[in-house]
């Protein structure tokens, strides 16, 4: 313990493979009627919560820590999942190739559809977050419907029918993987200068500005990766679904990211883990309750922002998030 | 030469003239006192001072450079800091990260460091560490180190402003009303603390202040505004009985 304790990192990763293991095993033992207690659907809603697990904590980047309101990530979720899927379907045809061939193009594809996502991001973010205020939430608003009505007319990605075909690469190992690489990451950031600066931004932008923070630099850097982060996440999930539609990446979809985020607690990266797979995972929970589930998704929204203001989490972390407060030594004056 | 040198300052918002031909050298190692009667442009000039607006009008030469139309965070960086009127900290991160923070552009780790806590990330982290240990430990902070800023006490709040403009290692430093809100017996540690400050870390410090007792304890030098014009300059007991000071704060035939 006290070894996990000083190397948080492999903590980290400790608990990400014991959830892993736990789910996989789940999956294949025979444990209801001769079938395994975790079906190929359940497996499938596992995968698309860790992808909005990324998706939530790239957000939170900027909304929860930088404390600007961004509300159109999806738009750079479907930058990275176009691209992604032009690349490993229309331009390689991957579905016919070998694993060995496939996955080493499938990585190569959902980073190129990240880094464009990226530079979208670079260019939405840069004008707007110059400005102090609310210029940005309507920029990515804007945005996210730009992309999305443009993805929609042109005709090379599928245009409103569509891009079909996709091959199935996203599993649950890639997903696992590159959940744990991603959170890491940006947990990583979060706690050190840079990720102060941000939360100094949040708290209050002109002390930050005066306590000799470049403050717009710090601003459109976060964003950028946030997108980046977002690109990927939207590769990996077109890879899932092996079906992308323009209307999969709209405001709606964006606003559903919010509602993980502020419910699960936007001032921690834990809540961000939180809310995405309690809203992912809850709705086949409730099954039994047929129609009712839709009035009971909202209410939770509602009863959380009455009680708990500020998400599950609040500022809380768990654990294996948090990096170890180093021993100072005492001295005696 | 002057640390501080300001000529023929005019800051106009609009049809409005906040600020008019403005004038102050600050020498090494001063303490000087900027007081006037509300809206006389005592915070404006500080704001233009610090780079919140670019003066219409006028020069700021600053340790040898000119300052004017650069950015609030350069102007930081070349060694002005401040303290603001209402207390502005980082509330909801902790008092030793407040100093932390303020210290991030010396830090020398990039963001690909960040991103990957390499070696270089733990080595300015230590760094980072023992040096904002030490500066809240001459604060009498470092109990509270780990405390959330946002809810401490009133007075240690203060305090803990003033060490965060110091993590920035200034040459010049600003205080904007550091007295208000404070009894007697607080302004009086206050008044001790700012010639403290002023030996220990080898700075210029400039100061608005309405409580006069502490003006009038503290500085070396005061100048008086009203309407966005010097009415007066000078030693405090040349300023006490000046009738032009008594005139702007009480009215004509007081």
């Amino acid at each position: 313990m006290t070894f996990l304790r000083a190397h948080r990192t492999i903590a980290t990763v400790i608990a990400f493979v014991l959830v892993y293991v736990i789910v996989k095993v789940l999956s294949i033992l025979p444990l209801v009627n001769g079938e395994p207690l975790l079906n190929k659907y359940y497996i499938q809603l596992i995968v698309l919560a860790g992808i909005n697990i990324v998706m939530t904590v790239s957000l939170g980047m900027v909304n929860g820590f930088t404390g600007q309101f961004s509300i159109g990530h999806a738009g750079f979720m479907a930058v990275g999942a176009y691209t992604s899927a032009m690349i490993t379907t229309v331009w390689l045809h991957t579905s016919a190739a070998n694993p060995w061939v496939a996955y080493p193009v499938f990585i190569a594809a959902i980073l190129t559809g990240g880094l464009l996502a990226a530079a979208a991001g670079y260019l939405v973010g840069a004008p707007s977050l110059r400005l102090k205020g609310d210029y940005l939430a309507i920029v990515t608003l804007s945005a996210n419907e730009l992309i999305r009505t443009v993805i929609r007319v042109t005709e090379v990605l599928g245009g409103p029918r569509g891009l079909g075909g996709i091959p199935k690469l996203t599993t649950l190992e890639v997903v696992f993987v590159f959940a744990i690489v991603s959170v890491v990451l940006m947990r990583n950031y979060l706690f050190s200068s840079y990720g102060r600066s941000m939360k100094a931004v949040r708290d209050s932008e002109i002390a930050a500005e005066s306590m000799a923070i470049n403050t717009t630099r710090q601003k459109v850097f976060v964003f950028v990766f946030s997108a980046f982060f977002a690109g990927v996440s939207g590769g990996v999930f077109a890879h899932l679904l092996q079906f992308i539609h323009p209307d999969n990446f709209s405001f709606v979809k964006s606003l559903e990211y919010l509602i993980y985020l502020y419910v699960g607690g936007s001032t921690s990266i834990s809540g961000a883990m939180v809310g995405p797979a309690i809203f992912t995972l809850l709705p086949e929970l409730m099954r039994g309750l047929q129609k009712w589930r839709l009035v009971i998704y909202p209410l939770i929204l509602i009863l959380v922002m009455i009680f708990r203001t500020e998400g599950v989490m609040g500022l809380k972390e768990f654990n294996f998030i948090l990096i170890p407060q180093r021993q100072r030594k005492e001295v005696s004056a | 030469m002057a640390l501080l040198e300001v000529t023929h300052l005019t800051q106009f918002f609009g049809g409005l003239r906040a600020v008019s031909d403005f004038n102050i050298q600050l020498e090494h190692g001063e303490i000087v006192g900027l007081i006037g009667p509300n809206g006389a442009g005592k915070t404006t000039v500080f704001n233009v001072l610090t780079g919140v607006y670019t003066p219409t009008k006028g020069t700021i030469v600053f340790d040898g450079q000119n300052i004017v139309g650069r950015k609030t965070h350069q102007i930081a960086q070349a060694g002005i800091a401040r303290t603001f009127q209402t207390i502005r900290l980082f509330g909801k991160s902790s008092v030793i990260d407040n100093i932390k923070i303020a210290y991030h552009f010396r830090m020398s780790y990039s963001n690909t460091d960040a991103f990957l806590h390499t070696r270089k990330y733990w080595q300015g982290e230590q760094l980072v560490d023992d040096y904002a240990i030490d500066l809240l430990r001459l604060f009498h902070l470092e109990g509270h180190a780990e405390d959330i800023s946002g809810s401490l006490p009133y007075g240690a709040q203060r305090r803990l402003e003033i060490a965060r403009a110091l993590a920035t290692k200034p040459k010049l430093l600003i205080l904007d009303e550091p007295a208000a809100g404070m009894n007697p017996a607080e302004a009086d540690e206050l008044m001790e603390m700012i010639h403290w400050l002023r030996d220990k870390f080898d700075l210029t410090i400039l100061l608005i202040e309405h409580q006069m007792r502490v003006v009038m304890g503290v500085c070396e030098r005061i100048k008086v505004m009203d309407f966005g014009e010097t009415i007066c300059e000078g030693v405090p007991e040349y300023i006490r009985n000046d009738p032009r000071v008594c005139e702007a704060y009480l009215g004509k035939g007081a």
